[in-house]
């Protein structure tokens, strides 16, 4: 591993522990300072860089995960009394959210819960049997699974749903690969999305519903396959989207990631809840 | 504009990179021409065009399917409805030309004594009905079983019903019988307008079906609304 690829990996390493990017600037230059000066090799010197970044981090009393405070903005989704049945069982019973500009929404449940219904009524998809949704500027939609086309590569997809979001072929390109590139994921050209795997296909979904720059970003369990390290890195770039003043509303089951965001929705029901 | 030749060059090349289904796409209405060439040279000319509208069909009621998943998607990312139906259309009719060509040439270099302008007329007819039958039958019948199934159904009827019955004009490809009959038999006109004016009816009402059908499935639901 040469100076720039060891370099380059402890910048993606020292993110996925939490470490700020000014901190992050100042390790790196230091350490490329070092390596040099003594022309030795990084590995020899410093050892891999996930352990090295480790090492920073725990020096640091571990990554920061307090959300950054800010001034939430204007509302862009307001849901109002979502209600919604299936066979005669209701699985939404007059759901209230509203999202502002610069706020995350978790929407949890348990299986069969009605998360994934609950989100498709926002996006438009689902019809609801009561209650409406009041979305102000664009929508990014992330389903669960499906949302991309098997025999279309990465580039392709970036130029098919850009053109609809009004980009030129080389804008959408570009946008595609600089998100792929937050999820440390470099598209492979003329590969099919057929073969790509599950959670390489949910990088590409996630890319997908953030061309064009939507204000609202509906997120149906996008880390499904994810690794440990691009799971981390989903969550820091969804931070840095509420930080751009983006709305979004994540669907998740892992309760663990709870504090970080804004506001939860908890569509379990009430007598699962006690039990 | 833009967006409908967007869509249809994904259409087109998701299309062209599924090779077997190619293959056999151009392969079948081949066995259909040689079926019936042994024993009646016209013949062969009704079945060569039936099989390519039944390949036709068959490739856009599985592209038709295997967009379903990505059109919700398209449409929230700024598209119409109908961008997404013409621009399948538009690659389906793509498909359509360049698997009819070679097909047209057989005919010349094979046959003697038709009227070739009027068998092109066929497949160019046979293309622009069943590109839009096929996408129908995806948008009416979610799984392609059916659909299969439904597709065998007609091209059985045609092929084995007597095209002077009532009840075959209500098949979609019943023009190719009629027109094929002034092409081969060298019958009078009456022939061809009557098969031209069901084809062009069929192409007509079929693509502002399947426009429908997509504008119903992919509508803006009620309860959303824009600030």
């Amino acid at each position: 591993m040469n100076h720039d690829a060891w370099l380059a990996a402890l910048t993606g390493e020292l993110r996925r522990h939490g470490v700020g990017p000014d901190l992050t600037g100042h390790v790196v230059a230091e350490a490329a300072t070092h390596l040099a000066e003594s022309g030795e090799p990084p590995l020899a010197v410093f050892g891999p860089p996930q352990a090295y970044a480790r090492a920073v981090a725990d020096s640091l009393g571990g990554p920061d995960q307090r959300p950054p405070r800010r001034r939430p903005g204007p509302v862009r989704l307001g849901a109002r009394g979502i209600t919604k049945r299936y066979r005669g069982r209701t699985v939404l019973d007059r759901v209230d959210l509203t999202v502002r500009a610069g706020e995350i929404a978790a929407v949890v449940g348990a299986n069969g819960a009605g998360k994934s219904t609950f989100l498709r009524i926002c996006a438009g998809l689902v019809s609801p049997d009561a209650g409406t949704v009041q979305v102000d500027g664009a929508l990014g939609y992330c389903p669960q699974d499906g949302g991309t086309a098997e025999f279309l590569d990465p580039d392709e997809h970036f130029v098919l749903v850009g053109a609809g979001r009004g980009l030129s072929r080389g804008a959408a390109r570009r946008a595609g690969r600089t998100g792929a590139a937050a999820l440390d994921w470099t598209p492979p050209a003329g590969t099919q999305a057929r073969h790509l795997s599950g959670g390489t296909r949910q990088k590409l979904n996630l890319v997908l519903a953030r061309l064009g720059e939507p204000d609202v970003l509906l997120l149906d369990e996008p880390y499904q396959g994810f690794d440990r390290g691009t799971y981390l890195d989903f969550w820091h770039e969804v931070w840095r989207w509420r930080d751009a003043g983006k709305a979004i509303v994540v669907v998740t089951h892992l309760l663990n990631q709870l504090d970080r965001v804004d506001l939860v929705l908890d569509l379990t029901a009430p007598g699962e809840r006690a039990a | 504009m833009t967006k409908i030749l967007v869509v249809a060059e994904s259409a087109l090349r998701e299309l062209l990179r599924r090779r077997s289904v190619l293959v056999i796409l151009l392969l079948l209405p081949l066995a259909f021409y040689l079926s019936r060439r042994g024993d009646h040279l016209g013949q062969s000319i009704r079945f060569v065009c039936l099989g390519l509208g039944w390949a036709l069909s068959t490739a856009a009621l599985f592209a038709g399917s295997a967009a379903r998943g990505i059109e919700p998607r398209l449409r929230l990312s700024g598209y119409r409805s109908a961008h997404l139906v013409l621009g399948r259309l538009l690659a389906l009719w793509t498909v359509g030309a360049l698997l009819s060509a070679p097909y047209f040439v057989l005919v010349l270099v094979d046959q003697h004594d038709v009227r070739y302008g009027a068998i092109a007329l066929i497949m160019a007819l046979t293309v622009v009905v069943a590109a839009p039958f096929g996408l129908l039958l995806s948008a009416v019948l979610p799984r392609e079983l059916e659909g299969t199934l439904v597709l065998l159904t007609v091209v059985g009827l045609q092929m084995v019903m007597d095209p002077a019955d009532q009840a075959t004009r209500a098949l979609p490809f019943w023009f190719s019988r009629e027109i094929g009959t002034y092409a081969i038999d060298h019958t009078d006109g009456g022939y061809l307008t009557r098969g031209l004016t069901q084809g062009i009816t069929f192409a007509v009402v079929l693509t502002l079906l399947v426009a429908v059908a997509a504008a119903v499935r992919l509508r803006r639901r009620r309860h959303l609304r824009f600030a």
